[in-house]
Parts: C-alpha cells; structure tokens; sequence
C-alpha cells in the first residue's frame, strides 16, 4: 500500500472549495456532512487495506458492517449491554468472523484473478444477508439511548452532538493505523506485502499471516464501527449493502492504497450529500451523489491515463 | 444430423407442455425460462472477459418501460416489449460508453451499482413510476392466458438460446474469446475491443430488457423493491455457475437444476431461501469452477477414450 501525498492534494483544494461555499450558504449541512462523511471513511478504511493489500474487493463488506450492527444489538436486547460498550465483544467476534471467512474461502482465491473473487464474495454478502433474513426476518429495528439523540443548537439550527463521535472516532483510527503501520514490525510489514508480496516472501515474510491479519483487523473495524453506529440507525438485512459502493466510490476517489485520501473522500461525499439533501424537493437524489462521483472521479483517472 | 433431431425433439416437448402438464408445471416451466434467458444473457456477457452485475438493473428497467409504454401510450402489450428492449438498449448504450472504459473490479462494480441507481431514479419519478408504491395493469398479457405466456416466454427463450449458440458459432466468438483471454494481444490483432463490448453489453441489455417486460406483463405489476430485487441478479448467475460458463448449454442445464431446487426451497423455507443460491456460488467458485456440464462432457469424453482404448488393446491381443 503506497500512501501517496501527491493524489490527495486535488482532493484537498475540491474539498476547500466545497467548504466555503457551503459553509456560507448552509453551514448545518457542512457539519453534518462532516459527521456523516467521518463515517463513510470509517467504514471505507477496512475495505481500502483489503483492497490495498491483498488485491480483493471484497463485496461482502457492508454485510460484515451488517452482522456488526446485529450482534452489537443482540448484546443490547438479551443481555442489556449498551451498543457503546458492546463495541469490544463485537470488535472480537468480527475479528474471529473474518478469520474463519479468511480460511474457508478468501484464501483458497488469492491471486485467482478477479473474477472468482468478486463471484465468492458476493456469494458470501448474499449467504450473510439471508441467514440475517432468516433468523431476524426484514423487520427494521432499532436501539434506543437517550444520549445518541442530544442534540446541541448553534445560531439557529439544531444538531446532533452524538455524531461528533463518529469524527473523533475516524480520526482516532486513521492516526493509530498510520503510526501502526510506521512504527511496527507487523505494519512494515504490511507495508512491503501491499508493495510487492513475493518480493516480501522472499525476504522472510510470512505473507499468509499478514494476509489474514489484514483480513481480520479490517472486519474488527467495521465491528467497532457498527456498535457506534447502532444507536443512531435503524437496522435490516440491507442496511450494510450500500456502504460496499459507497466504500469504493471513496477508494476510487482516494485513488487506490491511500489512506488519508479516504478520510478526505469521505468528508468531501458526506458534504456533497448533505448538500442535495437540503434542496427542498430534492432530497431523494442525495443516494445518486456517491454513483456520480464514482463516474466522475473515474473518467477523469481515464482521461489521465490516455 | 442426429444432434438436430434430438434438439427438435426437446423443443417439441416444450412447445407442447400445456397439453400434458398442469398447471403448477406451466408456472414452474415459465419461471425456469425466464431465468434461463437471463443467465444465458449474463453468461454472454461474461464471455467478453467483462463480469457484469447489471442484470437486476436492465430487467427493471425493461419492466417499468414496458408497462408504462402499455398504461401511458396505450400500445399493445407484445409491442411494449419491443419497446422495453429498445429502452433497454439505449440505455446500456449511454451508459456503456462509460462504463465499457472500466475493466475488471471497476466494471464490476459500477454496474453493481446501476440497478441501486436505476431504484433510486424510479422511486424518484413518481409522477410516472408510481414511486415505491408501484404501477398496476388492469389486466396481464393475453388476459392472463397462462399458455399463451409460456409459449410467448418460450419462443423468446428460444431466440435467445439461437444467439447465444450464434455466439458462439459465429467469426465473432473468436473476437470476443480473444478479448476475454488477453486483451492486450486482442488489441494489436486489430480487434475493435470496444465496438464488441459495447455491442454485446447492449444486445444482452436489450434481452434482460424484454425479459423484465414479459416478467411485469405476466404479473401485471412493478414496485421498486421487487422489480429490482436481487433475485434477478443472483439467480441467473448462480444457475449460469452451476451449469457452467463460456458455454450454451451450461446456463440451460443450471437454469433447470436451479429453478426445479429453488421450487422445492419456497416450499420448506420461505425465508431467505436465497442462503442456498449463495452457498451454491461458493462452492461451485472453490470446488466446481468449471460448472456440471463441462465437468459431465468430460467425464464422458475420458470414458470413451477409455473405451476406444480397451477395444484397440483386445483387438491387438
């Protein structure tokens, strides 16, 4: 994984632009695309480093962010531990999830071609989906906690103070995985596998542990993630479904392999959406904006190219 | 010679279903058609190397444009279908411009995307599309004549299965099995890469187009959430899988192993019966990744090899 300076800077100067001209017309839309789009990063990271470094696209992404919201809500409704603190047993169960996905199948695809991969992983987010159908039916549900509706008033417009956790959340994870991956053996690692990974064989990598490290931390974020999530969404078999496009439009706009691209991405996605949905009439179309960028971001790399 | 008859025979067989079948065989045999058209469009597809997720997508489309075309302009409803795929076709022509670009995981999931985005333009029409409430016919195709349908979904399926073996019979197949093994070496041959994809995007469009239209003709409805729904995307490719792709007789054979098993599924788990449609990807993808039919023609090869071999060995004795 190449974390490249240069890529993000047009994003940045996009972003700035963005930003002044929503912040004088609409400021409530500026802070709450920067909630939302904090979590659009948070969930797009996990996606980025498996895609970044084991070459896979794993389109049972949003699914593994659905079984997170699940079990998070499992834990709140039969044993009444608060979605919050359900973040730990859920970052746990995730990791081992993603382990035993890892093993049973992502392992036996590697460097398969993408063909393969995208037909598996896709059959995993759709066996996900049902067993979720299964046991819990379609039926929204949801997880009330007084404190995750608070609300702060600035000026003249209300907003939610909860969501300024999944800020402070995002940038907590996006720091620690960078100093992880500077200052660690592991993370050095990781590094030269994303870079070249028979050349890391070679030189006495275990690649396959790096491989399923990845695999499994990234699952443990969207667990961590989902347990945060959880008391400000209502939850069905599809909720996570969107977030696996979602996720790629913002590693297509990062460019691949980067990662304070993602944050960036995600905050400039988040704010273009809160844009479209404060035009009266129109706020429909705000699920069309990250389909938009995606076409955008990738004709413009096409052009590039040729 | 004894190939085209055995083929005229099962065509005969089909064609004459309604006379020895009930009635619930006649709904599981058009269903199974339906699907079999679709996998075989999809598998088209895939023969140009391009993995693509758009079916769901074009079959709503085909839907929705079919039975506004009946509703609104009044036409005849084995006429809209011809609208369905053209509207079906100029759409994956716009968007195939763009999307044909892209290749591999790029290509793949923007048009995983599309069906999500076609959804959420529908649901936003709502003038037209009825919003996610859905349209409703005053009455299906031929007045809900369940012979008449199947035959209708019979002859198209036919036509498809003919362009799907033209595919693969035809000077094309040797551009579109050149792009999907290297396109580099495709390229410098002097193949348009291009002009054959967007080609084949389109005219597979243009059938899950009609598909979608017959399917809504047949129901006398459309909503979003069903008409869109994952079953048009995950079946086909599941059957087409099973049956084995790059080939004609795969998705065929998949389409009737799958649609008999997933009638059995309805029955004893109407929830989430879609679990085993996705199990059955994973397996076929990490134990089976050549399909039944491949695995079945070769296991009867290497048999008769095998015979010709013992029969030379006792004839040298």
């Amino acid at each position: 994984m190449k974390i490249n300076q240069k890529k993000t800077s047009w994003l940045f100067a996009i972003l700035f632009f963005i930003v002044i001209i929503v912040g004088i017309w609409d400021a409530s839309a500026l802070i709450y695309g920067l909630q939302r789009g904090s979590l659009y990063a948070l969930i797009a990271l996990p996606l980025a480093m498996v895609l970044g470094i084991m070459d896979i696209l794993n389109l049972a992404h949003g699914e593994l962010l659905t079984v997170g919201l699940y079990a998070s809500y499992v834990l709140f409704i039969n044993f009444s531990i608060d979605p919050l603190i359900s973040t730990l047993p859920v970052f746990i169960f995730l990791v081992i999830l993603g382990g035993i996905i890892y093993f049973l199948t992502i392992k036996k695809v590697l460097g398969e071609g993408h063909l393969p991969q995208l037909l598996l992983t896709f059959g995993i987010s759709i066996m996900l989906i049902e067993l979720i159908k299964i046991y819990w039916t379609t039926r929204p549900r949801n997880v009330y906690r007084a404190y995750a509706s608070s609300s702060i008033t600035i000026g003249n417009f209300r907003i939610g103070s909860y969501e300024f956790l999944y800020v402070f959340l995002a940038f907590a994870v996006f720091l620690l995985l960078k100093l992880f991956l500077k200052k660690t053996r592991l993370g050095q690692a990781v590094y030269a596998v994303g870079q070249n990974p028979r050349g890391a064989e070679i030189v006495g990598i275990n690649v396959d542990l790096v491989y399923l490290f990845i695999f499994c931390l990234s699952s443990g974020i969207l667990g961590l993630t989902a347990g945060v999530m959880l008391p400000r969404v209502s939850i069905f078999p599809l909720t996570g479904n969107p977030f696996s496009l979602i996720s790629f439009a913002l590693v297509a706009m990062a460019g691949m392999g980067s990662i304070n691209g993602i944050l960036l991405a995600g905050i400039t996605l988040g704010i273009a959406e809160a844009v479209i949905q404060a035009i009266p009439g129109y706020g429909g179309w705000s699920d069309l904006v990250f389909f938009g960028v995606l076409i955008a971001v990738i004709m413009a790399k096409n052009i590039q190219e040729a | 010679m004894k190939k085209i008859i055995f083929y005229l025979f099962f065509v005969i067989m089909a064609a004459t279903l309604p006379y020895y079948a009930g009635g619930y065989l006649l709904h599981v045999s058009t269903t199974i058609l339906i699907f079999m058209s679709l996998s075989l469009s999809w598998d088209m597809m895939l023969r140009t190397g391009q993995l693509s997720f758009g079916n769901a997508g074009f079959f709503g489309l085909g839907a929705y444009a079919s039975l506004i075309s009946v509703s609104n302009l009044d036409i005849h409803p084995v006429l809209s279908l011809f609208f369905a795929a053209v509207f079906a076709a100029g759409v994956a022509l716009v968007v195939g411009f763009a999307v044909l670009r892209l290749r591999k995981i790029y290509f793949a999931i923007t048009t995983l995307a599309l069906a999500l985005v076609f959804e959420v333009i529908v649901m936003n029409l709502s003038d037209l599309t009825g919003g996610s409430s859905g349209r409703v016919l005053p009455q299906a195709i031929f007045g809900g004549n369940s012979v008449l349908i199947y035959w209708l979904i019979l002859f198209i399926t036919i036509i498809v299965i003919l362009i799907s073996e033209l595919l693969n019979k035809s000077k094309t197949h040797y551009a579109i099995n050149s792009i999907r093994n290297d396109e580099i070496t495709a390229r410098s041959s002097g193949i348009n890469v291009f002009k054959y994809l967007v080609f084949v995007f389109v005219f597979t469009s243009a059938i899950q187009g009609i598909i979608g239209g017959v399917y809504t003709q047949q129901y006398a409805f459309v909503m979003p959430e069903s008409t869109f729904s994952l079953d048009f995307l995950l079946l086909p490719i599941a059957m087409a899988l099973v049956g084995g792709i790059y080939t004609t007789m795969g998705p065929i054979l998949g389409a009737i192993f799958l649609g008999l098993i997933s009638e059995y599924l309805k029955l004893i788990m109407p929830y989430g019966h879609l679990f085993i449609y996705g199990l059955i990807i994973v397996i076929v993808i990490l134990f089976l990744p050549e399909g039944i039919y491949k695995v079945a023609r070769k296991k009867y090869r290497n048999r008769k090899s095998q015979e010709v071999k013992l029969d030379a060995s006792s004839e040298g004795k």
